[in-house]
């Protein structure tokens, strides 16, 4: 059971009539709040496992940490996407040591137990010992986890069997989903390679930076001035500098329920589906133009600018990012205590793309994104410094308050794109739910 | 056929002269040792064979043409490449070096590495093998290609690449 005392501390201090929205900094540096956090928010909501497009075959699976937890996600021989703890029933070691391959069985190799790819307890390799109907009830099979559920391949799980659907819980993310998966004329799929690394800060942390409009500039300015650079040397005008001024005014952030968010903006990185830049050179123009009319007639006019140019960088509620801007990108953060995280991010890809489409968003992906990218190691560097502030000096509130505007709930709000409203309702369904009051709505 | 490529000496110098533009920040001069059409690479750290992995298919941790690799080395002299502001203290230290085939003017060179480095008060290292294609022109030894293959399955102890291999 959660702390009480913890339970009832305002962490998150909102003040509408003042245009006020804080965070206690203890949110980011106490052990105490997050052990509470475990229970009261990994251990309920749902988490992001993996993408269908992982485990094409029977037999496939992938060892994963999610919340805390190890799992294995198998595609059973059957052909149904299952997930159990990766741990044997009978003493505890984990049965899967690779990160990922094709099995026929799971073997624990302490004592020999063998599991088939649904963790059905086939063989408890004893001849006697062992009273002949012990698994009847099946709680020696490995343990499925509460519930897996997907949207559009994206699978995730809770940990809580009496959650709500993850449809219900995905609320209006899974729109703005829609949006970035209607960008392939068919399929997506998760590409090989994965970037993971840690970092030295809470896991709030990240979640923040990862739709925030108005660190850019500050932050990532030496990755503009590259893109400047770059755009120059192929003889453009300087987009950077007429997005700089048009920034604030295009675009927007607004939750989406439930905690999640999303930043809409524009920023001229290029995008192959599908926003030609004259550092691609002509020979590609022709391509990146023709889908995007494409998009136009199935879409719509406005649909297909939603889904071509803009910018899109969404957290998923508590941990989940899904940007789709200089790449199309999951980054999943798994806290690791109060100051430390791990993440691990993937790049997406439609499935029919051209090869020359592909080589240009992936080279587009790694030159901002990733522990070696000019843009992500930087943030990671911002984070970094605010762990290290919020650890050794004893204030209180972190300040949320850029473009607080109106009344309600701030879950659903709209803000500008340098604003931080998207924050906001992230802490806001992070308020409720270590308050344990009711966080949800629908079924 | 150049006589520089045939030098095991002059290749070892060069690669340790790379090594030290590194360490003493002289990034600028140490992008001007590779060639027009020269890739630095670094694979996935889950890439099962990080030799023959392609950046156009799969995702690298770092992918960079000659024109990256100049824009990388003037962006980390600049006090806004925060990842390295200030910068880390870097050690490279090079050995094993093994020297195949020369074809024409290029000649494939594999050598060990670790990399030290320290930032604040924190130091970690980075391990591999790297994968070099060196060619001769006008008198000189340049870098064609650069791949670095690091002993490692995460970056969860050093966090991040910012620094140069």
């Amino acid at each position: 059971m959660a702390d009480q005392a913890i339970r009832d501390r305002k962490l998150v201090h909102i003040d509408q009539p003042k245009g006020r929205f804080r965070v206690h900094r203890d949110a980011f540096r106490s052990a105490e709040i997050f052990a509470v956090e475990k229970e009261l928010i990994f251990a309920k909501c749902w988490l992001y496992l993996g993408h269908v497009s992982e485990l094409r075959n029977k037999g496939d699976y992938l060892a994963r940490t999610v919340g805390g937890r190890d799992l294995i996600f198998i595609r059973s021989r059957a052909g149904e996407l299952v997930a159990v703890f990766n741990t044997c029933a009978h003493r505890g070691a984990r049965v899967c040591r690779e990160k990922r391959g094709n099995a026929k069985n799971f073997s624990c190799p302490y004592h020999g137990w063998v599991y088939n790819t649904e963790g059905k307890l086939l063989s408890m390799n004893a001849e006697r010992g062992f009273p002949q109907d012990i698994n009847a009830d099946g709680s020696l099979n490995l343990r499925r986890v509460p519930r897996l559920e997907e949207y559009r391949g994206f699978y995730f799980v809770s940990f809580d069997p009496d959650a709500i659907s993850l449809s219900a819980y995905l609320a209006d993310a899974k729109g703005f989903l829609d949006v970035m998966c209607d960008q392939a004329e068919g399929e997506i799929e998760v590409l090989p390679g994965e970037h993971a690394y840690s970092i030295g800060a809470n896991y709030k942390l990240l979640c923040e930076n990862s739709y925030d409009g108005y660190h850019l500039l500050p932050t990532h300015i030496s990755y503009l001035e590259f893109l400047d650079e770059r755009n120059q040397a192929s003889g453009a005008d300087s987009a950077v500098a007429f997005m700089l001024k048009q920034y604030a005014k295009q675009g927007r952030a607004r939750g989406l329920g439930h905690g999640h968010a999303a930043l809409e903006s524009w920023v001229p990185t290029g995008r192959p589906v599908a926003q030609w830049v004259p550092a691609w050179g002509p020979e590609i123009k022709q391509e990146i133009e023709a889908t995007r009319a494409r998009l136009e007639q199935k879409f719509g006019k406005e649909r297909a600018e939603l889904i071509a140019d803009v910018q899109k960088n969404m957290v998923i509620f508590p941990n989940l990012v899904i940007n789709d801007n200089v790449g199309f990108t999951l980054r999943v953060i798994e806290p690791t205590g109060p100051s430390s995280m791990r993440v691990n991010a993937w790049a997406f890809a439609p499935v029919s793309e051209s090869p020359r489409l592909r080589a240009l968003r992936l080279d587009n992906f790694v030159s901002f994104l990733g522990p070696a990218g000019f843009g992500s190691a930087d943030d990671v560097e911002m984070l970094e410094l605010c762990q290290r502030g919020l650890d050794h000096a004893p204030l209180e509130w972190n300040e949320l308050s850029k473009g607080m505007n109106g009344e309600g709930d701030p879950r659903t709000q709209e803000c500008g794109p340098d604003d931080e409203g998207q924050m906001r309702a992230y802490w806001a369904q992070w308020d409720l739910m270590m308050r344990g009051a009711s966080a949800f709505s629908g079924s | 056929m150049s006589e520089l490529l045939q030098s095991r000496a002059a290749i070892e110098e060069f690669l340790y002269r790379e090594a030290e533009l590194l360490d003493d920040w002289r990034l600028p001069e140490w992008a001007e040792l590779f060639t027009d059409d020269a890739r630095y690479d670094i694979a996935s750290l889950d890439s099962e064979d990080p030799a023959k992995a392609d950046p156009a298919t799969s995702l690298f941790v770092l992918a960079d043409d000659k024109t990256r690799i100049v824009s990388r080395a003037k962006r980390l002299m600049k006090k806004t490449a925060h990842a390295e502001y200030p910068h880390s203290k870097t050690r490279h230290i090079t050995g094993n070096v093994r020297l195949g085939e020369i074809q024409g003017n290029e000649r494939a060179v594999r050598a060990n590495f670790v990399v030290y480095r320290t930032k604040g008060d924190k130091t970690v290292q980075y391990m591999g093998e790297a994968h070099y294609l060196l060619v001769a022109n006008d008198g000189a030894i340049r870098i064609r290609r650069k791949r670095c293959n690091l002993d490692l399955n995460t970056l969860a102890d050093q966090g991040r690449l910012t620094i140069i291999l």
